[in-house]
C-alpha cells in the first residue's frame, strides 16, 4: 500500500527534522507545526510499451498486462520506484521464467528526486511554505526478445 | 382527470346543437330542461307536458335544430378521419394513405382530406417579416442578440457554445450544460491525460482597494483560522499564490456559513501600503457576500461613475432600440454588448467608505476566466500563447525587465511534464500577442515534446521546487484603464481576415503592425490536495483575460486539441476530486438552501410527470425524503439518540446544524476512520459535546457492486450484517418492504429509525467512478451517528441504499483532510 501521508502529528517522536530550505541553508523545524504533503514523482511521457508498476494494483493483473504487451511488442520497459522495485523485479523474473528463457532482461537503476511540501499549520504567522527534496531509488528493467 | 374529460366532451360537443332545450318562453310552466339518464327516484319525464303548442313557434325551433344537426352530420369533427365512419372490423391498415382501401362511398371524402393534410394546416396570415438575408445582416443580428440578452446574460463564447451544447438558464446567465455530442468518458479522459477547457466567465469578481491593515481587519471577521488559511496567509498576501477559503457571516463561525471564495492579492508596489484584492465568487453567492462585505468594510456610499462605461452605454442603446429601429438610416450602428448586459444604467458598481478608505468594486463580467484542467494544460498554454514583442508593449505599460523575466518563466514551463508538479496555486502574469495571429491551419493536438523536457529540465526543476517568483505575478490586468484600453483596441475579425487574405503563402503567420498586446494572469489550480488517493488529480490553470478577448483566445485553445466541458463537467470534476461543489453541496449556506429548494421542485416535477402506476413507491421502499434531505431533523434525532444512549448531559436544546470544517478535527476523524479501533468512548463523547449538530462530508467507496444515486441513504450496519460480510456470503442485506399505506401507529415519521437500519445521512453526489472502477459517493452524515457507530463496531463500514431500491450495499468511509 502507499505510505499514508502522515500529517506529522503527535505520533511522530519529537526529534526535529532537518530541512533543506529552498535557499540552501538548513533549518531545524519543530514537526508539530507543519503538515507534510508529498508531491507526485516526476512523470515522463509514456510510450505504449512502458509499464509503471505500483503497489495498489493487484500483482497478477500487472503481470498479465505485461504479458499482453509482450505479444504486441518485442520489448517492454518495466519501471518501479521505491517500494515497487521489488515488485518490478518480481514481474520481470516471472515473465522470463514463463517464457522458458526466450526473454532477456536488462536492468538499470536510477535515483529519482521527490519533492515534499511542508505547509505551516498557522499560515498567517509562520513564514513561507517550505519545500524539501529527497531521493528515492528506481529501477528500469528492459524485457526483450533477443534478435535472432 | 376532470380537466381532460371536460376537454374531450367539449371537443365532442363542438358541432352539436346547443339549443336542445325546451325553451320556456311563452309556455309558462316548463322550468327545467332535459335531464340526462334514468332517474333513481322514479322521476317521470312526462309529468308536466305543456297544455298547448304554438305551431309556428314550435316548427321554427325544430327547424333550427334540424339545420344544426344536419351541419354536424355533414362535417366531421376536428381531426377526425373519414375512415372513423366505418365500424372497427372494416378498418384496414394504412387506409389514410391509400384511399383505395376504403369503400367507394367514402373515397372522395378521403381524397379531399388527404389533399388538405398535404397542404398543411392553414396558418393565420403572418405579419410579413423581413427576408432572411435582411434578418441575418450584421447590425440586425447584433440587435437581435442584444435583445435576447436582456433576460439572461450571455458569455462571450455564447454563440460558440450554443451551437454545440445544451444551454440552460442558471443564476441569470445562459450557460452550457452538456455537449450535444456524446462525450462523458472522453471528457474524463481529457481531464485525466490531456486537457479540458471550460468558460468560467460567469464567476463574479469583487475588487477591494485600500490600506492593507484596514482590509485585513475588516475581512478577518468573515473568516476563521480553524478552517485553514485566511486572507492574511503570508504566501497569498505577497500575491504569489491564489488562496481559497470559506466565508462566514461576520463573527458567527461556525454558524452562518456563506460559501467558498477564491482570492488573489495584487503584488505590493514599492513604498505603498495601498493594496488591491480580487475575490472571486460564484454568482449564486453574490447576493449574500456583497452586503456582508459592505457591512464589514463600512462601505455604504455608492459611487456613480460619470464616465459612462461601455456596458452602460450599450444598455442605454438597448433601451432605446425600438425608437432607433423605426428611425431612419441616421441611427447609430448597434454595438456588441460587452460586460454585464443586464445591469441597469443607474446600478452602482462601486462603494467606498470614508472611515476605512476601502473601495469595493463589482467587476462582474469585466474579466474573462477560462479554466484548463488536466496534466497537459501548461503545454496547451505554451503552445497557444506567445509573449508579446517589445514594440507591442507600449500600450500596456509593462516594465520591459519584468516582461523578460515572465517570458523566461513561461518558456520554462515547457520543461515541466505535468501540471501537477508545480507548487499549488502559483500565479504568473504575462503579456502576450494576439493568439489569432498564430492560429494553426487546422485543429491538432498538443503532445509533450521530449526534447523540450530534456533541455529545460534544470530550469523546470527550479520552477517545480520554488514556484514562480513572487514579482512575476504582477500584471497590467489589474489596472482598469489598461483593461479598457486593451478591450477597445482589439483587432476585429473582419480586419484580421483582410490581412490574412493578403498573405502570400496561405496559412503562414500573419504579422500586423501596431497591434496591442494583451495582459493576462495565469492561476494554477492545485486539484486534489486532500486525502491519500490520486493526489493532485484535476490540477490545471485558470486564464484571466480582459473582457472582449474571449473568442480570440477560445478558438486558438480549442485548436490545440482540448475538449470543452460545460456545467455538468464542473460537477463531475468536483466529484472526482471528492470536493463539495458549490452551491449544491453547501446545505448550510443560504445559496445552498436555495439550490436545494430548486432541486426539490425539479425532482418533484419529474416524479409527477410519470403516470401514477409507473412512479417509484417511496413509501414501500421506506424512503423518507426522496427529494430533499431534512438535515436539521437528522441532526436533532441523532443528538437525542446519543443522549438516550447513556450520557445524561443537559443540552441547551436543538442546535442549528453546521457542516464540520475545522481542519484539526477533520484530521483527527480521518485518522480514526483509517483505524477505527483507535476511537475511545471518552474522546468521542468529548468531540460530540464540542461539535453539536455537526454534519460531516465523507467519501464512500462501495466494496462490491452497486452504483449510488442522489439521496441514497447511508445507514449503520447491524452486527449480523458485518458478520455476513466477513463470511463473504452476501453483497448486502435487504430492507423488508414497508406497508403502504403506512399503519397509523407510525404517526411521527422518524428520519433516523424509519428503516430496519438507522440512517446516518444521505448521498449528495454518487456515481460509478471512472477513476476507481467502482461506485463512489460523496455524502453528508451526522457526526454523532458516525462516532457512535465507530465505537459500537470498531470499523468504519456503512451501508448504502438507493431511494428506489431495497438492496443495501457495503461501503467504506473515508474522510479526506
Amino acid at each position: 500500500m502507499a505510505e499514508p501521508r502522515s500529517p506529522v502529528s503527535a505520533s511522530v517522536p519529537h526529534n526535529p527534522i532537518v530541512l533543506a530550505a529552498p535557499e540552501g541553508s538548513t533549518l531545524e523545524m519543530d514537526p508539530i507545526e507543519f503538515t507534510l504533503r508529498k508531491r507526485l514523482p516526476r512523470k515522463l511521457p509514456k510510450r505504449r510499451n512502458d509499464v509503471y508498476v505500483n503497489m495498489k494494483t493487484d500483482f497478477k493483473a500487472q503481470l498479465a498486462r505485461c504479458q499482453k504487451l509482450l505479444d504486441a511488442h518485442r520489448e517492454i520497459c518495466i519501471h518501479g520506484l521505491g517500494l515497487a522495485i521489488n515488485r518490478a523485479i518480481n514481474i520481470a523474473l516471472q515473465l522470463q521464467t514463463s517464457s522458458q528463457g526466450a526473454l532477456q532482461l536488462a536492468a538499470n537503476t536510477s535515483t529519482v528526486e521527490l519533492i515534499d511540501d511542508l505547509e505551516p499549520e498557522d499560515p498567517d504567522e509562520a513564514g513561507e511554505h517550505l519545500t524539501r527534496t529527497r531521493n528515492n531509488s528506481a529501477i528500469h528493467i528492459k524485457v526483450f526478445y533477443p534478435n535472432p | 382527470m376532470p380537466g381532460a374529460k371536460e376537454r374531450m366532451r367539449e371537443k365532442k360537443m363542438k358541432n352539436q346543437p346547443r339549443s336542445v332545450q325546451y325553451s320556456s318562453r311563452g309556455q309558462g310552466s316548463q322550468a327545467s330542461g332535459w335531464v340526462r339518464g334514468h332517474q333513481a327516484e322514479g322521476h317521470r319525464y312526462s309529468q308536466d307536458l305543456p297544455k298547448h303548442i304554438t305551431a309556428s313557434f314550435f316548427a321554427g325551433a325544430r327547424a333550427a335544430e334540424v339545420s344544426v344537426m344536419l351541419k354536424a352530420v355533414s362535417k366531421p369533427t376536428g381531426s377526425c378521419q373519414v375512415f372513423t365512419a366505418l365500424p372497427k372490423h372494416m378498418r384496414r391498415r394504412a387506409m389514410s394513405h391509400n384511399t383505395h382501401r376504403l369503400p367507394l362511398r367514402l373515397r372522395d371524402a378521403a381524397l379531399r382530406l388527404a389533399e388538405r393534410s398535404q397542404r398543411g394546416p392553414e396558418k393565420p396570415p403572418q405579419a410579413k417579416s423581413r427576408s432572411r438575408r435582411a434578418r441575418r445582416r450584421h447590425t440586425h443580428l447584433l440587435l437581435e442578440f442584444n435583445r435576447r440578452q436582456r433576460r439572461s446574460r450571455w458569455l462571450e463564447t455564447h454563440i460558440w457554445h450554443a451551437k454545440r451544447f445544451h444551454m440552460q438558464n442558471s443564476w441569470s446567465y445562459r450557460l452550457p450544460h452538456t455537449p450535444t455530442a456524446k462525450s462523458y468518458r472522453a471528457s474524463y479522459r481529457a481531464m485525466d491525460t490531456h486537457t479540458l477547457l471550460q468558460d468560467l466567465s460567469y464567476f463574479c469578481c469583487l475588487e477591494l482597494q485600500g490600506p492593507e491593515e484596514q482590509i485585513l481587519r475588516a475581512l478577518s471577521q468573515l473568516t476563521s483560522k480553524q478552517t485553514g488559511p485566511t486572507f492574511a496567509a503570508s504566501v497569498c498576501l505577497s500575491g504569489a499564490r491564489v488562496g481559497r477559503l470559506l466565508l462566514y457571516r461576520a463573527g458567527q463561525y461556525p454558524h452562518g456559513a456563506l460559501g467558498p471564495v477564491e482570492f488573489l492579492w495584487r503584488p505590493r508596489a514599492p513604498e505603498c501600503t495601498h493594496r488591491q484584492l480580487w475575490i472571486w465568487i460564484h454568482p449564486a453567492l453574490k447576493q449574500d457576500v456583497l452586503p456582508e462585505l459592505q457591512a464589514v468594510c463600512q462601505c455604504c456610499e455608492s459611487v456613480c461613475e460619470v464616465s459612462a462605461s461601455s456596458s452602460a452605454a450599450a444598455v442605454d442603446e438597448l433601451r432605446n432600440r425600438k425608437r432607433k429601429c423605426t428611425a431612419d438610416a441616421a441611427e447609430l450602428p448597434a454595438k456588441r454588448l460587452l460586460g454585464d448586459g443586464t445591469r441597469a444604467v443607474g446600478d452602482p458598481v462601486r462603494w467606498e467608505s470614508a472611515d476605512t478608505h476601502i473601495t469595493i468594486s463589482d467587476l462582474t463580467m469585466e474579466i474573462v476566466r477560462f479554466r484548463l484542467i488536466g496534466p497537459l494544460a501548461h503545454l496547451v498554454l505554451t503552445d497557444t500563447l506567445h509573449a508579446a514583442n517589445e514594440e507591442a508593449l507600449r500600450g500596456v505599460c509593462v516594465d520591459a525587465d519584468l516582461h523578460q523575466q515572465q517570458r523566461d518563466v513561461f518558456t520554462q514551463l515547457r520543461g515541466v511534464c505535468s501540471t501537477a508538479e508545480l507548487p499549488a496555486g502559483c500565479v504568473l502574469g504575462l503579456t502576450v500577442s494576439d493568439p489569432r495571429l498564430t492560429l494553426p491551419q487546422r485543429r491538432g493536438k498538443t503532445v509533450p515534446d521530449l526534447q523540450h523536457i530534456s533541455t529545460e529540465s534544470s530550469h523546470a526543476r527550479d520552477l517545480t521546487l520554488r514556484g514562480v517568483p513572487a514579482h512575476c505575478s504582477q500584471s497590467a490586468l489589474w489596472d482598469t484603464s489598461v483593461r479598457d484600453h486593451v478591450t477597445d483596441s482589439r483587432l476585429s475579425e473582419q480586419e484580421l481576415n483582410r490581412v490574412r487574405s493578403d498573405v502570400l503563402v496561405p496559412g503562414s503567420a500573419v504579422c500586423v503592425s501596431g497591434v496591442c498586446a494583451v495582459p493576462l494572469l495565469l492561476l494554477h489550480q492545485p486539484g486534489r490536495v486532500c486525502g491519500q488517493e490520486r493526489l493532485r488529480w484535476g490540477s490545471g490553470w485558470d486564464l484571466l483575460l480582459p473582457k472582449g478577448w474571449a473568442m480570440a483566445f477560445w478558438v486558438p485553445l480549442v485548436y490545440r486539441g482540448v475538449r470543452v466541458g460545460g456545467l455538468h463537467m464542473s460537477v463531475k470534476h468536483a466529484q472526482f476530486m471528492a470536493q463539495p461543489h458549490f452551491p449544491h453541496d453547501y446545505p448550510d449556506c443560504p445559496a445552498g438552501e436555495r439550490c436545494q429548494s430548486e432541486q426539490e421542485a425539479e425532482l418533484l416535477e419529474k416524479f409527477k410527470r410519470r403516470p401514477p402506476s409507473k412512479r417509484t413507491n417511496y413509501v414501500k421502499h421506506g424512503c423518507v425524503a426522496p427529494f430533499r434531505c431534512p438535515w436539521q431533523q437528522l441532526v436533532d434525532e441523532w443528538a437525542e439518540l446519543v443522549e438516550l444512549g447513556g450520557e445524561t448531559q443537559s443540552r441547551a436544546g436543538p442546535v442549528q446544524f453546521t457542516v464540520l470544517r475545522s481542519v484539526s478535527v477533520l484530521r483527527q476523524l480521518s485518522a480514526w476512520c483509517s483505524s477505527a479501533s483507535a476511537v475511545t468512548p471518552a474522546a468521542a463523547a468529548a468531540l460530540h459535546q464540542e461539535q453539536q449538530g455537526a454534519l460531516l462530508w465523507v467519501r464512500l467507496r462501495l466494496l462490491g457492486k452497486g452504483r449510488p444515486e442522489l439521496h441514497a441513504a447511508v445507514c449503520v450496519p447491524t452486527t449480523s450484517d458485518l458478520q455476513q460480510l466477513t463470511d463473504g456470503q452476501s453483497s448486502g442485506p435487504q430492507e423488508p418492504r414497508h406497508p403502504d399505506p403506512q399503519p397509523e401507529s407510525e404517526g411521527s415519521r422518524s428520519v433516523v429509525s424509519h428503516c430496519s437500519r438507522r440512517t446516518l445521512g444521505w448521498v449528495q453526489q454518487g456515481d460509478f467512478s471512472l477513476s476507481s472502477g467502482r461506485g463512489e459517493a460523496l455524502a453528508f452524515i451526522s457526526l454523532s451517528g458516525l462516532l457512535q457507530m465507530m465505537i459500537q463496531h470498531q470499523r468504519s463500514l456503512v451501508l448504502l441504499r438507493n431511494p428506489s431500491s431495497l438492496q443495501y450495499r457495503y461501503a467504506h468511509v473515508y474522510i479526506d483532510s
